[in-house]
C-alpha cells in the first residue's frame, strides 16, 4: 500500500534533490568544513536545533546527509548518522546507550574488532559484555540483565557464517525492553532489512558491499525509530535531560529520533568520527548500483559454490546456502536471495597448500577486506593466524586449511580458470608433503 | 510538561523552554493519528523566539494517557479544559488537519480563549473514505502506511529532509505507530462525522490565517480555499510542491508564514 519508491530507485534518488541554482544531477561534493550563516538569528537557530542545516562538517555535511538519508530510506529507518568507519558506527551506538556499570549481550561469532571492542576496550570503561552463540535463543534470553542496554549481533557472522535468527532474538529483546542492534554489513539491505524483522538499530561498515569499489572507508548508524525508550527507566541517556540544548529531553522532544539525535549531538560533537564529504560521494556512487551488484555477487556465489563443491582440491565448503550448513534453514527463510557472498573452504593439504593457493591466484586479490567488486581471498593460517597451532585455531572456530573468499563480479569463467590454476599448484604442494 | 486533564496524565511539549502562562501563548493542535512530534520543527523555533509554546498530545496520542476522544466538539472542549488547567486565558491557535477542525470548534464554543487562528492544511470538513476507515479499524499498520504515503509530497517521497540524515516517511510511520492502538480510528471517525465546520467558521470573530499545501492529497487546496473564504481570509498562503505534512516537510515556509501572522496578532 505504501507508495515508497522501490530499492533501486531509492538507491539512485533518495536524499537528494538537484539544487535550484545549478541543477547538478550528481550529488555535489561539499568539500567544506563550515557554512556561512545568513545572520545571527540563523546561527542561533542552527545551534538550538530549531531548524535544519549545517554548522560544521564534524556534525553534518550536505553530501554526507544525502548518503545518510539514502541509507535510512533503504533500511526503512527514521534517520542515519554516517561515520568514518564501521567501527566508529558501533562505538557511537554503544556510546549513545551505555555508561559505566552497564551491560551488553552480544553474539560470540563476529568480526574480530567488534569482539575486541566489547571484550577488551569497553571493559576498561566499566561496560561488560556477555557473549552468546548467535543461534542460542535461550542463551540470549538468559543473558539479559537489568543493566543490559543493548543486544548485538551480525546477521551473517564471522568466520562460520553463522546466521542470527533476528526475528526470534527480536521477540526476546522486545519482551525484555532492550533494543536489538544489528551489524548488517554482510547482508546489506538488498538481502535482508533487519528493521523489518524486530531489530531497532542497524549499523554498517560502508567500506564493504555498499561502497563496493574498495576506495573509501565509512560506516553508518541507522535508527529504526521503533523502540520505546520511555517504557522503563533503563535509558537515561535518552530520557533524562541532555547536557546540550538547554537540557533537552531527547525522548520527549524528538520521539522516534531520540537515539539518532543523541548519536549526532554527543557522538559527533564530542567524539567526532565524521565521514569526509569526498568519501561520502564515493560511497554514494557505490550505493547507486548496490542492487545490480548484489544480484551479480549472488549469481557468482552460486557458481562458485558449485565449482568448489565439485573440485578435487577442495576438502570442504561452508556457506549458509548449502544444505549441510547448520543454519541453512534460517538462512533460507531470512535471505531467500542468498546468504551473502562470503565463502569459507578448505584447501586439501592444510596450511602449506592454503598458502600455495593464496600465493598463486592472479585474478583474485590476496588482501584483508570483503565486499569489493573484485574477488578477494585470504588464508588466516598463513597470515593473521600464522603462529597459532592448528589446535588453537580450531578452538577459535578456524582450521589451518581455511581460505575465505569474497566473491566478486568478474566473469565467472575467469575466476574458475584462476582458481583451477592456483589449486593445481596447491595440489602439488599437498602431494609433495605426503 | 505533564498535567492532569479530566483525571488523565497529559503531555504537552513546550518547545524545550519552561512555560509561562502570562506570555503570548501559541497552541499547536495536531492532526489525526499524529502527536506533538508533527510540530517538531515549530515548537523549538517559536519557544526560542519569545512565544510560550503548548503542543499537547490529545488523549491516547504520543505520551498522553486516557482514551481517545471521539468527536471534534469534545476535543475542542477538552482543549479548553487544558487551557483552564494551565491558567491560560487565551491563546493563538494553530490547527493542522484535524487540529484545524478542533481549532474551528474551539473558536466557536470557547471564543474568548482564541486570540488568533492559523489553519494549516485543513478544511471546513475532512470526509474520510470507507476504505481508510476500515483499514484504521482493522489493519492500522496499513492505514498508517497509506496516510504517510498520501500525506507527504515531493520532499517526503525523495527522503530529502531539512534536518540532516532524517527521513520524513519512516519517521511519520513510527510517530503514528507510537500512539495507542485505536486512536487513529477514533480520530478519523471524529473527522468523518464532523459537520459543523461551516457554522463554526461563520461564528469565528478572531483574526485568521490559512496555510495550504499545493500538493495536498488529504485536504486538497480547493477545500482549503473554501475554508479561507468562510473565514474571510483573503490572502491564503499556498506552499508550492508541499504535501499535507507541511509542518515537517516545509518548516521554513510554514514558520515564516506563522511568524508573520502572529507577530502582528
Ligand atoms: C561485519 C563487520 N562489521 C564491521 C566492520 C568494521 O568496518 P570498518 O573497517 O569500516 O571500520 C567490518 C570490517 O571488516 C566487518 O566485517
Amino acid at each position: 500500500m505504501s507508495g515508497d519508491y522501490k530499492f533501486n530507485t531509492l538507491g539512485l534518488h533518495a536524499g537528494h534533490t538537484p539544487d535550484a541554482r545549478f541543477g547538478s544531477r550528481a550529488v555535489p561534493i561539499h568539500q567544506t568544513t563550515s557554512y556561512v550563516f545568513q545572520d545571527t538569528e540563523h546561527a542561533a537557530a542552527l545551534f538550538n536545533m530549531e531548524v535544519g542545516g549545517h554548522i560544521y562538517s564534524r556534525i553534518s555535511n550536505p553530501t554526507v546527509a544525502v548518503l545518510e538519508q539514502r541509507l535510512a530510506a533503504l533500511e526503512g529507518g527514521i534517520g542515519c548518522v554516517a561515520t568514518s568507519s564501521g567501527m566508529a558506527a558501533l562505538f557511537l551506538t554503544v556510546l549513545g546507550l551505555c555508561s559505566a556499570g552497564d551491560h551488553i549481550v552480544s553474539s560470540s561469532q563476529m568480526y574480530g574488532a567488534n569482539i575486541n571492542l566489547f571484550e577488551h576496550t569497553l571493559s576498561r570503561y566499566g561496560i561488560s559484555t556477555t557473549f552468546v552463540k548467535p543461534n542460542d535463543l535461550a542463551g540470549f534470553k538468559d543473558a539479559i540483565k537489568p543493566n543490559t542496554k543493548m543486544v548485538f549481533g551480525e546477521v551473517i557472522g564471522n568466520p562460520g557464517m553463522d546466521i542470527m535468527n533476528v526475528p526470534e532474538v527480536g521477540k526476546i529483546t522486545a519482551a525484555a525492553g532492550v533494543p536489538l542492534v544489528i551489524d548488517a554489513t554482510f547482508n546489506t539491505p538488498w538481502l535482508f532489512k533487519p528493521l523489518e524483522y524486530g531489530a531497532n538499530i542497524v549499523i554498517h561498515s560502508l567500506t564493504k558491499w555498499i561502497g563496493g569499489h574498495g576506495i573509501a572507508l565509512g560506516g553508518a548508524v541507522i535508527d529504526g525509530g521503533n523502540f520505546d525508550w520511555g517504557q522503563n527507566d533503563r535509558f537515561p541517556t535518552l530520557t533524562e535531560p541532555h547536557f546540550g540544548f538547554q537540557g533537552v529531553n531527547l525522548w520527549e522532544e524528538f520521539g522516534p529520533a531520540a537515539f539518532i539525535t543523541r548519536v549526532r549531538t554527543e557522538g559527533m560533537y564530542n567524539i567526532g568520527p565524521c565521514l569526509s564529504p569526498t568519501n561520502a560521494f564515493h560511497l554514494i556512487q557505490g550505493l547507486e548500483t548496490l542492487g545490480l551488484r548484489m544480484e551479480r555477487h549472488m549469481a557468482n556465489t552460486v557458481k562458485m559454490l558449485d565449482f568448489l563443491a565439485n573440485h578435487e582440491g577442495i576438502s570442504w565448503v561452508k556457506h549458509p546456502n548449502l544444505p549441510d550448513h547448520p543454519d541453512h534453514a534460517i538462512a533460507k527463510q531470512l535471505m531467500p536471495k542468498g546468504a551473502g557472498s562470503i565463502i569459507a573452504c578448505g584447501i586439501k593439504g592444510g596450511r602449506d597448500a592454503g598458502r600455495a593457493f593464496i600465493e598463486n591466484v592472479q585474478v583474485a586479490s590476496h588482501l584483508a577486506n570483503v565486499g569489493d567488486a573484485k574477488t578477494l581471498v585470504i588464508h588466516p593460517g598463513s597470515t593473521t593466524h600464522s603462529h597459532i597451532t592448528p589446535d588453537a585455531m580450531k578452538a577459535a572456530g578456524l582450521t589451518d586449511d581455511l581460505v575465505r573468499i569474497s566473491v566478486g563480479l568478474e566473469d565467472f569463467e575467469d575466476l574458475a580458470d584462476d582458481f583451477n590454476a592456483a589449486l593445481r599448484i596447491a595440489g602439488k604442494v599437498a602431494g609433495a608433503a605426503k | 510538561m505533564k498535567v492532569m486533564v479530566r483525571g488523565q496524565e497529559t503531555f504537552i511539549s513546550t518547545g524545550g523552554r519552561a512555560f509561562d502562562a502570562s506570555g503570548n501563548v501559541l497552541l499547536f493542535l495536531h492532526g489525526s493519528g499524529q502527536s506533538h512530534l508533527s510540530f517538531m520543527l515549530q515548537g523549538r523555533f517559536f519557544a526560542n523566539r519569545g512565544w510560550q509554546v503548548l503542543t499537547p498530545n490529545m488523549p491516547a496520542h504520543g505520551l498522553s494517557e486516557g482514551a481517545a476522544l471521539t468527536s471534534i466538539e469534545d476535543m475542542a472542549d477538552w482543549v479548553a479544559e487544558l487551557l483552564d488547567v494551565l491558567n491560560v486565558a487565551s491563546a493563538n491557535v494553530i490547527g493542522h488537519s484535524q487540529g484545524g477542525l478542533i481549532g474551528l470548534e474551539l473558536a466557536r464554543r470557547h471564543s474568548g480563549k482564541v486570540k488568533g487562528l492559523s489553519q494549516v492544511a485543513t478544511a471546513l470538513a475532512i470526509p474520510v473514505n470507507d476504505a481508510l476507515l476500515g483499514m484504521a479499524e482493522n489493519k492500522e499498520v496499513a492505514a498508517i502506511a497509506a496516510m504517510t504515503d498520501w500525506g507527504h509530497g515531493r520532499d517526503g517521497h525523495r527522503h530529502d529532509h531539512t534536518m540532516p540524515g532524517q527521513d520524513h516517511m519512516n519517521y511519520g510511520k513510527q510517530l503514528m505507530a507510537a500512539n495507542e492502538t485505536g486512536a487513529l480510528f477514533a480520530d478519523l471517525t471524529a473527522c468523518a462525522n464532523y459537520a459543523g465546520g461551516a457554522d463554526a467558521a461563520a461564528a469565528v470573530t478572531c483574526p485568521c490565517q490559512v496555510i495550504l499545501a499545493q500538493k495536498d492529497k488529504m485536504t486538497p487546496v480547493k477545500f482549503g480555499l473554501k475554508m479561507a473564504q468562510a473565514l474571510k481570509v483573503s490572502d491564503p498562503v499556498i506552499i508550492a510542491g508541499a504535501g499535507h505534512m507541511l509542518p515537517s516537510e516545509r518548516p521554513v515556509e510554514v514558520n515564516k508564514a506563522l511568524r508573520q501572522f502572529f507577530e502582528v496578532n
